[in-house]
């Protein structure tokens, strides 16, 4: 069985033309119209990705968003009409991992479903754990524990926790995040970013407000420290 | 005349005028009166003093003149005189003789005088000039020798007393008539701050700052400018934020058929081996205008965000940087690049995504107009950062340089080459772009002054240090 696709999109022409061309791509698709539905579609079988409008009737893409999100670590791509708007930070700070704009070409949605698919980068060290002050990260396990207790991760908050981990103490642009996290070149969306990073912070993190890991480097990027 | 005053005289000149005339006037007509008051006054003042002396002068004269062997020259000499007076007399007999203490001459004594004094019995008083100075001269016979007494009363110190008044008098004057200028040019410029508010405001706006509001002010006479004008320019926003609304929603709604059209044709391109050989024309025919229609509508929105007053997010950038990544996503990394970042680096602050549309727009420019760009040179210089970019098409007429930079204004060049060059929105958004970023983009004379043409952008250079 190929990896599934979950598709909520309440456009009925949207939704069966992406449908074949998803298809077309390898995957297999599953579909609902409206938010609850695609709950219970989730809840009965899980999917490997779900792709999301924001705009549905009734609960809509946010919410669908933060439900899902309380269930399952599964990536979540989102697709909105207006990446200028408040909309994308709002859809990741829901949890979304990427979003794309309407109208998308549905080879650049396989290639952003690919690299949300990918397995953690395994360390450069040959070490299969690495310590970072109270946090263990295990990245063949695909665990993070914080003072031995197991840190719930997204694939995506997980591969950007193991990429800053690589090399401790080491400023990462956002470009080369957005490069090995995401797949994205000089031009992909910062916000992407600094998104994943609020929200890794609120779970590796004593205290989210005032960060000692995962710090801020002004004008430069991120990096982690001990 | 009058035209050139209207015209040549601002509202300022005017009230500054208006003041310092009004100021003249009044403070002259106040000396002239003063003068006229003062001089009068001292001269009857002199007139009255002088007047008594004399009578009382020519009651002893008289009393002398009855003896037979009076010495005139000693009674005249002990005569008490005001200030500048003198006397003369007339001795008739024994033989016609005038005697003066002081020198004075009978040629000192005005004819008239002299004349009805003569003829007549009575005291007489007469003003004129001796030798051009004011002069006062009473003249009375004595009965019964008929002894002709004369005083002389120069008025010198009088003359004096009013010139200095006089020049007092005309100072005050013209200090009145600047003061007036100087409260002129107060009231004006108290009049006219409003004024300069409104056209600094109303400047703001047709800059682009719809936002700009005029302070309240407490004045009741200022209020109503005040609110009229706040009133229009929030209609003004209303009405360009509707208009960007418009075009935002309408670019919105055509992005989701837009949608079903890109999959759809994904889904037909993927099978194109089972399409007859017109149909795969058709759908090739199908798939171009969807891009390009895909491109309008991106660009539309991206306008009309633009005139919905977005702000950018800025970060700082290397441009050179910026440019290499343009050429190589947009598939013109062989165009050769030159750049001189000897001193300074090419840092700007601005949005990536927005500066990824000039560079590309521009090159896309050059693509469909002049056979692609030439070559590309980014130069920094102490406070901008430059990027241009060279062709070696057809150039563009110097009367088309502004206007191409205009909405779905093609050049007329781009016309000749028919309908289905661009969408037309391109050089716009590098316009509207780089007016986000407080730059400016023109068109040139390539610099070997080939054939083509040459589009330069403009940017700040960042204030970050360098990190050299």
């Amino acid at each position: 069985m190929g990896t599934r696709i979950l598709t909520v999109e309440d456009d009925e022409r949207i939704r069966t033309a992406v449908r074949f061309a998803l298809e077309d791509e390898g995957w297999v698709v599953d579909e609902a119209d409206n938010g609850e539905a695609a709950v219970e579609k989730f809840t009965r079988e899980p999917a490997d990705v779900v792709l999301i409008d924001i705009m549905l009737p009734g609960m809509d893409g946010f919410e669908l968003c933060r439900s899902i999100r309380r269930a399952s670590d599964v990536p979540i791509v989102m697709v909105t009409a207006r990446a200028d708007t408040h909309d994308v930070v709002a859809g990741l700070e829901a949890g979304a991992d990427d979003y794309l704009t309407k109208p998308f070409a549905p080879k650049e949605l396989s290639a952003r479903i690919r690299a949300l698919l990918r397995r953690a980068r395994v360390s450069t060290t040959d070490s299969p754990l690495i310590r970072i002050g109270e946090l263990e990260i295990a990245p063949e396990q695909g665990v993070v524990k914080r003072g031995g207790d197991e840190v719930h991760l997204t694939k995506t908050e997980f591969r950007l926790l193991c990429e800053l981990a690589s090399s401790p103490g080491k400023v990462f642009s956002r470009e080369s995040l957005l490069e090995k996290v995401w797949g994205y070149g000089y031009f992909g969306d910062g916000r992407l970013v600094d998104v994943h990073v609020r929200r890794l912070r609120t779970k590796v993190e004593l205290d989210a407000a005032n960060p000692r890991h995962v710090v801020t480097v002004r004008g430069m990027g991120y990096k982690l420290t001990p | 005349m009058r035209s050139f005053l209207r015209r040549g005289l601002g509202l300022r000149a005017r009230v500054v005028l208006a003041f310092g005339l009004s100021g003249l006037v009044l403070s002259g007509l106040l000396a002239t009166v003063t003068y006229g008051v003062a001089r009068n006054t001292s001269l009857d003042q002199r007139t009255r003093s002088a007047e008594r002396q004399f009578i009382d002068n020519a009651d002893l004269v008289g009393e002398s003149s009855r003896a037979e062997d009076t010495s005139y020259i000693d009674l005249l000499q002990s005569l008490p005189q005001v200030a500048g007076g003198q006397s003369i007399a007339n001795i008739p007999t024994p033989e016609d003789r005038w005697v003066a203490p002081g020198g004075l001459t009978p040629e000192d004594l005005p004819t008239p005088l002299v004349d009805i004094v003569g003829g007549s019995d009575g005291a007489y008083l007469m003003r004129y000039s001796n030798n051009s100075q004011p002069t006062l001269a009473f003249g009375i016979k004595l009965l019964p020798a008929e002894v002709g007494y004369y005083e002389v009363i120069t008025l010198n110190e009088i003359a004096d007393n009013l010139s200095s008044l006089a020049l007092t008098l005309v100072l005050a004057a013209a200090g009145t008539t600047i003061a007036g200028a100087m409260l002129g040019v107060w009231a004006s410029s108290r009049i006219l701050s409003p004024i300069a508010s409104v056209s600094s405001a109303a400047q703001a706006i047709a800059a682009g700052d719809l936002a700009t509001r005029l302070e309240p002010r407490a004045d009741p006479d200022l209020e109503i400018i005040v609110d009229s004008f706040n009133d229009m320019a929030a209609a003004l926003e209303r009405r360009i934020a509707r208009d960007a609304r418009f075009a935002s929603d309408v670019s919105h709604e055509l992005r989701s058929p837009l949608m079903t059209l890109r999959a759809s044709i994904d889904v037909l391109d993927s099978r194109r081996h089972e399409l007859s050989e017109r149909s795969q024309a058709a759908l090739d025919l199908l798939s171009d205008d969807v891009n390009r229609f895909q491109r309008l509508v991106e660009d539309l929105l991206e306008i009309s965000r633009g005139d919905g007053g977005a702000d950018i997010e800025v970060s700082t950038l290397n441009l050179l940087e910026l440019v290499r990544n343009v050429t190589s996503f947009t598939g013109h990394d062989q165009i050769p690049m030159t750049s001189d970042d000897e001193r300074h680096q090419p840092l700007i602050d601005g949005e990536k995504r927005r500066l990824f549309q000039v560079v590309s727009n521009l090159l896309d420019n050059a693509d469909k107009y002049a056979g692609g760009a030439t070559s590309i040179r980014v130069a920094s210089s102490r406070d901008y950062v430059t990027l241009a970019i060279e062709d070696a098409g057809p150039g563009v007429p110097r009367d088309e340089r502004q206007l191409v930079f205009e909405r779905f204004a093609r050049g007329g060049a781009a016309r000749r080459r028919g309908a289905g060059a661009g969408a037309g929105l391109g050089l716009a958004l590098v316009a509207e772009h780089v007016r986000m970023h407080n730059g400016s983009v023109w068109i040139e004379e390539r610099l070997d002054r080939g054939p083509g043409a040459r589009f330069v952008v403009e940017l700040p250079r960042s204030e970050e240090n360098d990190e050299a």
